[in-house]
């Protein structure tokens, strides 16, 4: 029994230690021992970026009123295969991410079709359950050819090695950083250009009260399936670009854990814009690497505040009324620079 | 033959432990309508607690037992405190959704349940920062056997003492004033709050009530191992989860069944596939459950708190 329980949760949740360090080992994994603070830096950025496409993914989920434990699964589905792709195949790095997104999403619509109709506490079940099936799939999952030094591809339990696509290119970290930017960047762009659009405000609607949407007219499953594609693409996105950084890969990473944390951010961050899940993972992953002096502590004392601060503002910290209130203030200031005003002055000359 | 029906059994012993670690989720769901994710952590720092006493106190084993289950009480007032405890009050009224879905609070909760999960690993990682503790031992030395059958005692009575907390809670439920209050308060909040009821109180009491029966499951299950590793959590809050939902999610007896299946399906699983297959198959037969054709249309689990 204790082996069981050991080796079905060792295997659920990372192997080395409490799983938020087993998360933490997995995201700040660094190279080097005695590296730099620059490199460190880059790193550290490196992993914002990526866990923040992880994050938007489970924001989206959000924004239509879903919550899904079940993104990492989409990371390392999308990790793997555009791992496949540049060290099996030889595929270039932009092939091979476009390549891995295309399999996320598509994975992403297939799982929706059976479980989007599912109530909310159900839905966010089921995705777990897909998680771990995809997680142990993968552990499974042996497939090797031959290549330059020795056998390469992915080895079950024991992971994917050599995705060196990087190094064989001599992209240095500082430019892959730059690259992961762009790409969060755009991935960025895009949503808040789809926010202004018909589609994004039906987003935003379906995850009010779908009921009163589907009165409006819009189309609340299709509506539904295609945010779910999409940020299953966005995960898989995230993952393929997580592998080419680490250049090693293994099912244990994707764990539970990794999709509960993307979640967490984005509520901790706010749904109230796409920067939020930004926020979120700016302030967990810069704390985690800024408090360092109180190791066994830092968790107890972030938990309890996360509590605590989800208790008085339920959307996150840049929740909609805080998004609106800024945006209306931005839109003052600026009509007001614009236009030079005549009641400002006038009302401070009369006392 | 033989083997097939060894599996079984190995099965339905295991399923024991299942329901029970179930039992508390399923009671904590159909009276809230909020899955508590820091439920498996509750129980590993209770359990932790107790080894921490049987380790460095040398506390007798009724000791450990009385500490591990008044600690996950207090600590499931804690969590409740925390994350719970007025979630009901903001939305809308709870009747207004039909279906139990995402009325944003239940997100909260489960954001909130989940930082709480973390925080309570940790404290006990913080308590024995080992990987291994061990814990009180109440394993048998010998198994009985039955012609060609083994069985082992220790199990078979943490079996039976699943069924009996199982069927003796469902019972209570169904016939004592408290139960029927439970079961009020979960069917409809605003019509039990109407004739008087206390329902936040009823609703802390179901919450404690659960966690400690998640302290008497962790006890009973790793009394058999004799140690405690940090990844009892998960476990507890993963195989309760699949137990309670595969009997339906608020239903006190449907755990023992949900329990004793997923018992049988990971024994035969493990025979077949081995231990990956045996971990395939949990999460398989949840995914299966939970998307099948019979749980569409109006009878999909509404929620409420059944015996």
């Amino acid at each position: 029994m204790s082996d069981r329980i050991h080796s079905a949760s060792a295997a659920a949740s990372g192997v080395n230690g409490t799983l938020a360090q087993a998360m933490r080992d997995a995201l700040c994994h660094l190279p080097g021992v005695g590296s730099a603070a620059g490199v460190h830096a880059v790193g550290l950025a490196s992993d914002m970026a990526i866990m923040s496409l992880l994050a938007l993914s489970a924001y989206l989920m959000l924004l239509v009123g879903r919550v899904s434990f079940g993104q990492q699964a989409f990371f390392g589905l999308g990790a793997y295969a555009s791992g496949v792709m540049s060290a099996m195949f030889h595929a270039p790095l932009g092939l091979a991410l476009a390549a891995g997104a295309a399999f996320g999403a598509l994975c992403s619509w297939l799982i929706a079709l059976p479980t989007l109709r599912l109530s909310g506490l159900h839905y966010a079940v089921a995705t777990l359950a897909f998680g771990e099936m995809a997680r142990v799939g993968l552990s499974a999952w042996h497939w090797q050819i031959p290549g330059e030094d020795g056998p390469v591809g992915p080895a079950g339990i024991d992971g994917f090695r050599d995705i060196r696509w990087l190094l064989e290119n001599n992209v240095a970290p500082i430019e892959y950083l730059v690259l992961t930017l762009l790409v969060l960047l755009f991935v960025l762009g895009l949503l808040m250009q789809t926010e202004r659009l018909r589609l994004g405000v039906g987003l935003r609607m379906i995850g009010q009260d779908d009921t009163l949407a589907a009165a409006q007219g819009i189309a609340v499953e299709r509506v539904r399936l295609f945010a779910a594609a999409i940020s299953g693409g966005l995960a898989a996105l995230g993952g393929g670009l997580y592998a080419h950084r680490t250049t090693y890969i293994e099912p244990a990473v994707f764990d539970p854990m990794l999709g509960v944390h993307a979640v967490g951010y984005a509520l901790l961050g706010g749904l109230g814009t796409a920067f939020g899940p930004l926020l979120g993972v700016a302030l967990d992953l810069g704390l985690l690497d800024a408090s360092r002096l109180l190791p066994g502590w830092r968790m107890v004392i972030f938990g309890g505040l996360v509590a605590l601060f989800l208790r008085w503002r339920p959307r996150g910290l840049l929740d909609e009324a805080l998004v609106h209130r800024l945006a209306s203030h931005w839109r003052h200031l600026r009509s007001g620079r614009r236009t030079p005003s005549v009641s400002l002055p006038a009302t401070r000359r009369t006392p | 033959m033989t083997a097939w029906v060894q599996t079984t059994i190995d099965g339905l012993l295991d399923g024991g432990s299942y329901a029970m670690v179930g039992l508390g989720l399923s009671l904590t769901f159909g009276s809230l309508r909020r899955l508590n994710l820091a439920y498996g952590a509750t129980a590993m720092l209770a359990a932790y607690i107790g080894a921490w006493l049987h380790a460095r106190a040398q506390a007798p084993i009724w000791l450990v037992v009385i500490a591990m289950v008044l600690s996950a009480t207090v600590i499931g007032w804690y969590v409740e405190r925390l994350c719970f405890a007025g979630t009901h009050e903001n939305g809308s009224l709870p009747q207004a959704a039909p279906v139990a879905g995402t009325d944003g609070r239940e997100v909260v909760a489960l954001a909130s349940s989940f930082a709480v999960w973390m925080q309570l690993e940790q404290l006990a990682v913080n308590l024995l920062p080992r990987h291994l503790n061990p814990f009180p031992s109440l394993a048998a030395s010998s198994e009985w056997t039955l012609g060609e059958l083994l069985i082992r005692p220790d199990r078979l009575l943490v079996m039976v003492l699943a069924a009996a907390l199982t069927l003796g809670l469902a019972a209570w439920l169904e016939r004592s004033r408290t139960g029927l209050a439970w079961r009020a308060a979960a069917d409809h909040r605003t019509a039990a709050h109407l004739v008087g009821m206390p329902v936040a109180r009823l609703q802390t009491l179901a919450f404690s009530a659960a966690c400690a029966l998640s302290g008497v499951a962790a006890f009973a299950v790793l009394s058999i191992d004799a140690q405690v590793t940090p990844m009892f959590g998960m476990w507890v809050l993963l195989k309760g989860l699949v137990a309670a939902m595969l009997g339906g999610l608020g239903s006190i007896r449907g755990v023992l069944w949900g329990g004793l299946l997923l018992g049988v399906v990971e024994a035969h699983a493990q025979t077949l596939l081995g231990a990956q297959g045996r971990e395939f198959a949990t999460y398989a037969l949840l995914f299966v459950v939970l998307t099948g054709p019979w749980w569409r249309g109006d009878r999909a689990w509404s929620g409420g708190l059944r015996a």
